[in-house]
C-alpha cells in the first residue's frame, strides 16, 4: 500500500538523515553560548584573566560547531518544501508561520551577533562584546523555542481545524502553547545545556588527565560539575513529565516506545509490565521475547500500581507506529540520562571532599576518563530522543490529522536516492571535519600568551596577521 | 468578508514585497561573497585565498542568512508556492544546498587546517561557483513556470528534470557572470590598493563588466520572445516607463564602471547595488501579479488572512531591526586588509 511505498520510505529516510545530522550542532550552540556568556560576564565583572582565557578558548570550538550548524540548518529549511511539499502547503498557516518567525526573529538575529562575538574582539568595546554574546545566547534559545513549537505541534496539534485540506488556525495561543511544547521545549533546552556542560567538563577532564593548564581547567570542571548536579536530575524529571504527556495525548506512540502490545493480560487483568529488553514483532503484534518487570509501566505512566495503559492492540493495524527503534532508542536515552546524573553526583562528591579545589589536589584518573567519555553520551541521548519522538509519531506527520504518506512530495525514487547519497557524503564531510578540528583546537590548547584584549582599541575592520612575527608586505599601509 | 479579503490582498502584497526585498538583499550581499569565491579559483597565492575568506569572516553568515529569511517568509506567507516550487526545483536546490554546505564549512574550517588548506580552498571556490550557477538556474526555471496537480493542495506535477532548459542553463551562467562582477568590486573595496590582488581584481572587474552587459541584453531579448507576460508589459501602453527604467539602469552601470576605473571602490559597489536593485525591482514589476509566472499569483499562493495578520504582527517589525544590526556589522568590519590578514579567533 501507499504508506509503505519505497518513495515514502525514502522521503522519511532522507529527512531522518538531514535532521539527525543537523541536530548534532544546535544543542552545543545553544548550551555553549549560555556558558560563554556566563564566563565572559564573570570576566567583565571580576577582571580575572582565566575567565577571559576560557571564553576565548571555547569560542573557537563554538564557531566550528556554529558553521556546521548553519550549513546543515539551511538544508533543513529547504527540505520541508522539497521532500514534504503537500505537508508544507497544508500546514503553512501554522507551521510555515512558525518557521518564518524562527528565521526572522532568531536565525538572522543570531547570524548578526555571532560575527560580532567571534570577530569583534578588539574592534568593539568590552561591554558591546558582552552584549553581542548575550544576544547570541538569547537568539539561539529563541530559535530552539520556535523549532520546538513547530515540532511539538506536529505531536499534539491543538488550536487548528483541518478545512479543505488546510490547517486553519482557530487559536494561536493554544496552537503555540500546545501540550507537548510545554514540556518538550524545556526538555530540549536542558538537553542542550547538559550537552554543553558535559562538552566543557569532558574537555577539561582531558586536560587534567594530560596535566596541561591544570589551574584553568580545574576551575572549568568544577563549575560544570556543580551545574550538572542540578541540570542532570532536572532533565530526568522533565523527561518523566514529557513521558506522561505522550501517554495522555499520544497513546499509540507511548505503547510503541514501551513495546506495550496488549492493554490487558489474557486473564483479563491490566497489563502493567514494563519491558527491560524485548524483541518486538510488529507483524504478529507481540514481543517474541521480553524481560518484564510487573507494575512498573503503570507506576511510570499513571503513578499507580495497576493503572491502565493503552496497548497497541487498541489501534487499527495501519495506525500503529513501528516499535523496534522507538523501544530501544527510548531505553538508551533514559539509561544515558541516569548515567550522566551518576557522573555528576560522583563529581560533586569529589568536589565536596575538596579534591577539585584550586590547590592542585588530584582527581582519580578513572573519574577523569569517565568524564571524557561522558562528553559523547549527550549526543547519543539527543539522537535517540529525537528518533523516539519522530518514529513513534508515525504513521502520522501531524498526529491524528495528517498521515505521513499524504504529506510527502511525489518524487521519483531516483531523485530521492540521489538526494540521500549527496547529503550522506557532504554531511559526513561536515561531521568528520567538525570533530577533526575540535580535536585539533583542543590538542593545541588555549592561547595563554596573547595580551588580553580589553576593549575596542584596534582600528575598526582590522584583521590580525596569521602568525606572530611574520613580515608585512613591503608596500606601506595607506593612511586613513 | 469583503474587508477580510481586502486585508488578505494587502498583506499578501506587503509580504510579496518583503520576500522580494530579502531575495534582493541576498543577491546584493551574498552575491559579492559568492563572486569573491569564484574569483578565488583564479588566485594562485594561498595567503591571498585565505585573506579573501578572512575578509568576509564577520559578515558572510549574516549575508547568507537573507536567503534563509527569504525561505522563511516564503514558508510563512506563501506556503502553496513554497511547497510546490521547491518540489519542482529539487535537483538545482539540492546542488545549491550541497554547495552552500561545503562553502560554509570551508570558511570555518580552513583557518584551523594546515595540510588540508587546499582542499578547503577548492571547496570554497567550487562551492561558490556551483551555488551561484544552480541558484541562477533555479531562478530561470521559476520564470518558466511549472504544471500543478489538481486538487485542494495543488502540488508540482512533472518530472525531476523539468527545470532543465536552455533558458535555465543560461540564467545559471548569467548568475555566475553577475556574481563575478560583484565579487571583483567587493575585493577592490576590501583590499589595500597596493596589493597585487587589487590589480588582479581590477582586470577581473573590467572583463566581467562587459560580459555582464552582454548577459543582461541577451536575457532581456530572450525573455521578450519567450515570455508573453513579460512582452505584454514591456510593449504595452506603459512602454515609456520601462524605457526610462532601462535608461536609468544603463546610467548606473556606466557610473559604476567609471567609479571603479577611478578607484572609488565603495562608490562602484554602491552603483552596482543600485543596478541590482533596479533590475530586481523591474523583474518583480514585470512578473506582477505572478509569483511563479503562469502558475501562482501572489494572491493564490498566500496563506489565509488570519495567518497573514499573525505573521505581520509577530515579525513585521523585525525587518527594519535586522537591517539595522546588519548594517552595524558592516560598519565594524569595514576597513581594507592585505594578504596577511587572517581569521583572528
Amino acid at each position: 500500500m501507499l504508506e509503505n511505498s519505497l518513495s515514502v520510505l525514502l522521503s522519511r529516510l532522507d529527512f531522518a538523515w538531514i535532521t539527525s545530522m543537523h541536530i548534532l550542532y544546535p544543542p552545543l550552540t545553544i548550551g555553549l553560548s549560555l556558558l560563554l556568556f556566563v564566563a565572559e560576564w564573570r570576566w567583565v565583572g571580576s577582571g580575572e584573566e582565566h575567565w577571559y582565557r576560557l571564553t576565548r578558548f571555547f569560542e573557537k570550538l563554538f564557531i566550528i560547531n556554529f558553521g556546521a550548524g548553519v550549513a546543515t540548518g539551511v538544508t533543513m529549511e529547504m527540505a520541508f518544501g522539497i521532500l514534504y511539499g503537500p505537508f508544507s502547503q497544508a500546514a503553512g498557516p501554522f507551521f510555515g508561520n512558525i518557521l518564518g518567525y524562527e528565521t526572522i526573529t532568531a536565525f538572522m538575529y543570531e547570524a548578526g551577533f555571532v560575527g560580532l562575538m567571534i570577530f569583534g574582539w578588539g574592534k568593539i568595546g568590552k561591554r558591546m562584546h558582552l552584549f553581542a554574546t548575550f544576544n547570541v545566547m538569547l537568539s539561539s534559545s529563541l530559535s530552539a523555542m520556535w523549532i520546538l513549537v513547530a515540532n511539538s505541534w506536529m505531536q499534539t496539534p491543538t488550536g487548528v481545524t483541518l478545512k479543505n485540506g488546510i490547517f486553519m488556525v482557530d487559536n494561536w495561543v493554544k496552537a503555540i502553547l500546545n501540550p507537548d511544547f510545554l514540556l518538550a521545549f524545556p526538555h530540549m533546552w536542558i538537553a542542550a545545556l547538559e550537552l554543553a556542560l558535559f562538552f566543557v567538563a569532558g574537555i577539561s577532564a582531558w586536560y587534567l588527565l594530560k596535566q596541561r593548564h591544570v589551574a584553568l581547567f580545574q576551575r572549568a570542571l568544577k563549575y560544570a560539575l556543580f551545574a550538572l548536579v542540578v541540570v542532570a536530575p532536572l532533565q530526568i524529571y522533565l523527561g518523566d513529565g514529557l513521558g506522561r504527556v505522550v501517554a495522555r495525548d499520544q497513546p499509540a506512540a507511548l505503547a510503541a516506545l514501551e513495546g506495550h502490545y496488549h492493554t490487558y493480560n489474557p486473564d483479563g487483568s491490566v497489563n502493567s509490565g514494563w519491558h527491560i529488553v524485548a524483541w518486538p514483532n510488529d507483524t504478529a503484534g507481540r514481543n517474541d521475547f521480553a524481560i518484564t518487570l510487573p507494575h512498573v509501566l503503570s507506576l511510570l505512566e499513571t503513578h499507580t500500581l495497576n493503572g491502565k495503559v493503552t496497548g497497541l492492540d487498541h489501534f487499527k493495524a495501519d495506525d500503529r507506529p513501528p516499535v523496534l527503534i522507538p523501544f530501544y532508542a527510548f531505553r538508551l536515552m533514559v539509561a544515558i540520562g541516569f548515567f550522566l546524573f551518576a557522573v555528576a553526583l560522583w563529581g560533586a562528591y569529589l568536589a565536596l571532599k575538596g579534591r577539585l579545589g584550586s590547590q592542585g589536589a588530584q582527581l582519580p584518573r578513572t573519574f577523569l576518563r569517565v568524564t571524557v567519555f561522558s562528553a559523547f553520551l549527550p549526543y547519543a541521548a539527543v539522537w535517540t530522543g529525537w528518533w523516539t519522538r519522530e518514529i513513534a509519531r508515525q504513521p502520522w506527520v501531524v498526529y491524528g490529522l495528517m498521515r505521513t504518506s499524504a504529506g510527502v512530495s511525489k518524487m521519483s525514487v531516483g531523485a530521492e536516492v540521489l538526494w540521500l547519497i549527496g547529503f550522506i557524503i557532504f554531511e559526513m564531510i561536515v561531521w568528520g571535519g567538525a570533530w577533526y578540528f575540535f580535536a585539533k583546537v583542543v590538542r593545541k590548547g588555549p592561547d595563554m600568551d596573547s595580551p588580553v584584549i580589553e576593549g575596542g582599541h584596534e582600528h575598526l575592520g582590522h584583521l590580525e596577521p596569521p602568525h606572530e612575527g611574520q613580515e608585512q608586505p613591503e608596500y606601506p599601509r595607506p593612511a586613513y | 468578508m469583503q474587508s477580510l479579503s481586502v486585508i488578505q490582498n494587502e498583506l499578501s502584497f506587503i509580504w510579496w514585497i518583503a520576500l522580494g526585498l530579502s531575495f534582493m538583499l541576498y543577491i546584493v550581499l551574498d552575491g559579492s561573497d559568492l563572486g569573491a569565491g569564484i574569483f578565488s579559483l583564479f588566485v594562485r597565492d594561498e595567503d591571498e585565498r585565505g585573506a579573501i575568506m578572512a575578509s568576509m569572516a564577520g559578515t558572510w553568515d549574516a549575508n547568507e542568512t537573507w536567503l534563509v529569511v527569504a525561505g522563511g517568509i516564503m514558508f510563512g506567507s506563501f506556503p502553496m508556492v513554497y511547497g510546490s516550487a521547491f518540489h519542482y526545483l529539487m535537483i538545482p536546490l539540492m546542488f545549491t544546498l550541497l554547495s552552500i554546505i561545503i562553502r560554509a564549512v570551508a570558511l570555518e574550517f580552513r583557518v584551523h587546517s594546515d595540510s588540508s588548506k587546499r582542499f578547503w580552498d577548492w571547496g570554497f571556490g567550487l562551492g561558490s561557483l556551483s551555488a551561484t550557477f544552480f541558484a541562477g538556474m533555479a531562478l530561470g526555471a521559476v520564470l518558466k513556470g511549472f504544471p500543478l496537480s489538481h486538487g485542494v493542495l495543488p502540488n508540482y506535477e512533472g518530472g525531476d528534470l523539468r527545470f532543465l532548459s536552455a533558458f535555465s542553463l543560461w540564467t545559471g551562467v548569467g548568475a555566475v557572470v553577475a556574481a563575478s562582477l560583484a565579487g571583483g568590486l567587493y575585493l577592490r573595496a576590501r583590499f589595500e590598493r597596493r596589493c597585487p590582488l587589487y590589480e588582479q581584481a581590477g582586470n577581473w572587474v573590467a572583463a566581467n563588466f562587459y560580459l555582464a552587459l552582454a548577459a543582461v541584453v541577451v536575457t532581456l531579448i530572450w525573455s521578450l520572445f519567450a515570455f508573453p507576460w513579460a512582452a505584454s508589459k514591456w510593449t504595452g501602453p506603459d512602454a515609456w516607463i520601462w524605457l526610462l527604467l532601462g535608461a536609468i539602469i544603463v546610467f548606473a552601470a556606466v557610473k559604476m564602471r567609471l567609479a571603479s576605473a577611478r578607484q572609488q571602490d565603495m562608490t562602484a559597489m554602491l552603483w552596482l547595488s543600485a543596478v541590482v536593485v533596479l533590475m530586481w525591482g523591474g523583474m518583480m514589476a514585470t512578473m506582477y501579479p505572478w509569483l511563479v509566472p503562469g502558475t501562482w499569483t501572489l494572491y493564490d499562493g498566500a496563506n489565509p488572512s488570519n495567518s497573514l495578520v499573525a505573521f505581520t504582527l509577530a515579525v513585521g517589525g523585525f525587518i527594519p531591526v535586522m537591517l539595522m544590526y546588519n548594517w552595524y556589522q558592516f560598519w565594524v568590519f569595514r576597513a581594507r586588509i592585505n594578504k596577511l590578514a587572517a581569521y583572528a579567533h
